[in-house]
């Protein structure tokens, strides 16, 4: 039982709190929760959860602060919650540092795969290390050291740029990279042309996947925000 | 704009005083009737005054007038004299008229104004009223299925409970999407409209837009037809994506019967268009007159499904907001087809990589 995952909630809202706990303790994790930014803060130094699930909208503090305290000292994932829908909003959080952002109303099944997603991607990266090997997600294998990439054992073949941003989102797999992210990374700078030229390149990695729209396979788009890999989202 | 609109007075001013001056000139020459010049420039004025914005034009011309009557059309002719009693009160009159027209066109403007102002009102007063009964409904039943779960909990069997908190999830979710639309609106808060256009990739518009309607639909199919070519249009990529999952739904509730359901987008010229078609029983003829204005067209006689409410008039609403334009018609064999555009980004972009 001690290998659980261990999550820290931080919401305020007793209702949705409530829930989130259920859910999550129904699913198997260990379930810690606070109320305010300071309790929460004090959860996470003493219990090192392997998750923050944490609210924007805190009484005391705004959830953003707390953030980026929790980011000068780990890189534990954060699951960001917000009432706030709009894209600037989410890739605020997302730069800050935040892994996943959902969006409220959210349904259960999605917030359950969303964490799966989180916690599967964090094993990835403690177990594999940064950009080495192989890495494999349902159909997809991606081998960094021969830069190859698979799907069914089946190579695809992929132009440097193409094989670069495919690589960049499998070792942040299950997270959200804002297209200034993945444009910083690739081509080291983030100009008004480098989002279409990032646009583009994807659709032609959407091409050579033969992906359709509406089929939510490997890459989840986050409209006006960023991309995001995933397996079962 | 500003300055726009000061250039039309200026212009209305300049064509109505030169019309009446050479009129009058006219007249002048070949009636030899100068009791007439001082009426035609009165209408003049006045005119100037109606078609104009402010004090400023009208009482500008009535100058212009005075000067042009008294130095043109009255003895001593192409000499200025105000000394002439005669004159000087035409002056004056000239320059009552000019006021007291221009104060009546103020007011009727400050009157129409109100009356845009009351109708907005009644308008938002419809909405709110459609919103707040459309709201009712899934609250009521929420609220009575909840209640009944919490207090007869162990009386009543599992298949009840299980069929009660789905009818819970079904409205809830209900609800949700209403809130989305509401939301939606509210970026259009009267004239200001915040849009914030941005490039954004059909494909992936398509491709997030199905997305999310499949996950509320999972066994519905959405045949695609869409362009090969990278293509992107001009538009706030959320609210578009909410048109578009606004009108498949609207069909999936609406269109009884239907066993296909397309989404076609094609470019035509600098233009996006947007089909959304299925082979249901069709729409009302008398529905369909005011299809994308009227907040509540459903008929709520089954009690199954939910009207879209003010779905379709957010869509008619956010296409307006973007400049373009949105239609629905029945089809010759069967069914209805829903179609928008919107405008492509200009410029075709070199492919580099």
């Amino acid at each position: 039982m001690n290998n659980r995952y261990k999550i820290l909630i931080i919401e305020d809202e007793a209702n949705i709190l409530r829930f989130v706990a259920a859910l999550l303790q129904a699913e198997d994790y260990f379930v810690i929760t606070a109320d305010t930014a300071e309790k929460g803060l004090l959860m996470f130094t003493s219990h090192r959860p392997d998750l923050v699930v944490l609210d924007l909208g805190l009484p005391d503090h705004d959830g953003t602060l707390l953030l980026q305290d929790i980011r000068k000292t780990s890189p534990v994932p954060v699951m960001v919650l917000s009432a706030r829908s709009e894209e600037k909003d989410k890739v605020e959080a997302l730069d800050m540092g935040a892994n996943d952002y959902v969006t409220k109303p959210f349904g259960s099944r999605e917030f359950v795969a969303r964490v799966r997603s989180i916690l599967r991607f964090n094993r990835h990266c403690a177990e594999e290390g940064k950009l080495g090997g192989k890495f494999t997600a349902g159909e997809m294998t991606i081998d960094y050291d021969a830069r190859k990439f698979y799907i069914q054992d089946n190579e695809i073949k992929l132009t440097q740029t193409e094989f670069n941003i495919m690589a960049l989102l499998s070792e942040h797999f299950g997270k959200v990279l804002t297209y200034s992210a993945i444009s910083k990374e690739i081509w080291g700078y983030f100009d008004s042309g480098s989002t279409k030229k990032l646009q583009v390149n994807m659709a032609n990695i959407r091409k050579k996947l033969s992906l359709k729209p509406g089929e939510n396979k490997f890459i989840f788009n986050e409209l006006g925000v960023g991309y995001r890999m995933h397996t079962d989202v | 704009m500003k300055n726009k609109s000061i250039l039309k007075n200026i212009a209305y001013t300049a064509i109505i005083l030169i019309c009446a001056f050479f009129l009058s000139l006219a007249i002048h020459k070949f009636f030899n009737a100068p009791g007439l010049v001082p009426s035609i420039f009165v209408l003049a004025v006045f005119l100037v005054s109606l078609l104009t914005q402010g004090y400023f034009y009208g009482l500008m011309s009535a100058f212009i007038s005075v000067l042009a009557v008294n130095f043109a059309f009255t003895f001593p002719y192409f000499e200025f004299n105000f000394t002439i009693e005669e004159n000087a009160i035409s002056a004056l009159i000239l320059i009552a008229v000019t006021t007291l027209s221009c104060a009546l066109t103020a007011k009727i403007r400050h009157h129409e104004a109100l009356q845009t102002e009351a109708e907005k009102e009644k308008m938002r007063g419809n909405l709110l009223r459609a919103i707040s009964h459309d709201l009712r409904t899934p609250l009521t039943a929420i609220y009575g299925s909840a209640s009944t779960i919490a207090d007869n909990y162990s009386a009543l069997s599992d298949t009840d409970k299980l069929t009660m908190l789905t009818g819970i999830k079904d409205d809830a979710q209900w609800l949700i999407r209403m809130v989305e639309n509401l939301l939606s609106i509210t970026k259009f808060d009267g004239e200001n409209v915040k849009l914030i256009k941005s490039s954004t990739v059909l494909e992936e518009l398509v491709d997030s837009a199905l997305s999310k309607f499949h996950k509320r639909y999972e066994n519905i199919k959405v045949d695609l037809d869409i362009p090969d070519e990278f293509v992107t249009v001009m538009a706030d990529p959320l609210l578009i994506e909410q048109v578009l999952i606004n009108l498949l739904e609207n069909t999936v509730q609406h269109a009884k019967g239907f066993t296909k359901l397309s989404l076609k987008v094609f470019t035509l010229g600098n233009k996006a268009i947007f089909e959304v078609k299925d082979n249901g029983k069709g729409i009302d003829p008398e529905v369909l007159k005011t299809i994308f204005t009227s907040f509540s067209h459903s008929n709520h006689f089954d009690g199954k499904t939910h009207s879209m409410g003010i779905g379709l008039s957010v869509c008619a609403t956010i296409i307006k907001a973007h400049g373009g334009s949105i239609s629905a018609e029945n089809l010759k064999d069967g069914g209805a087809v829903f179609r928008f555009t919107l405008d492509l980004e200009e410029g075709t972009y070199e492919q580099q990589i």
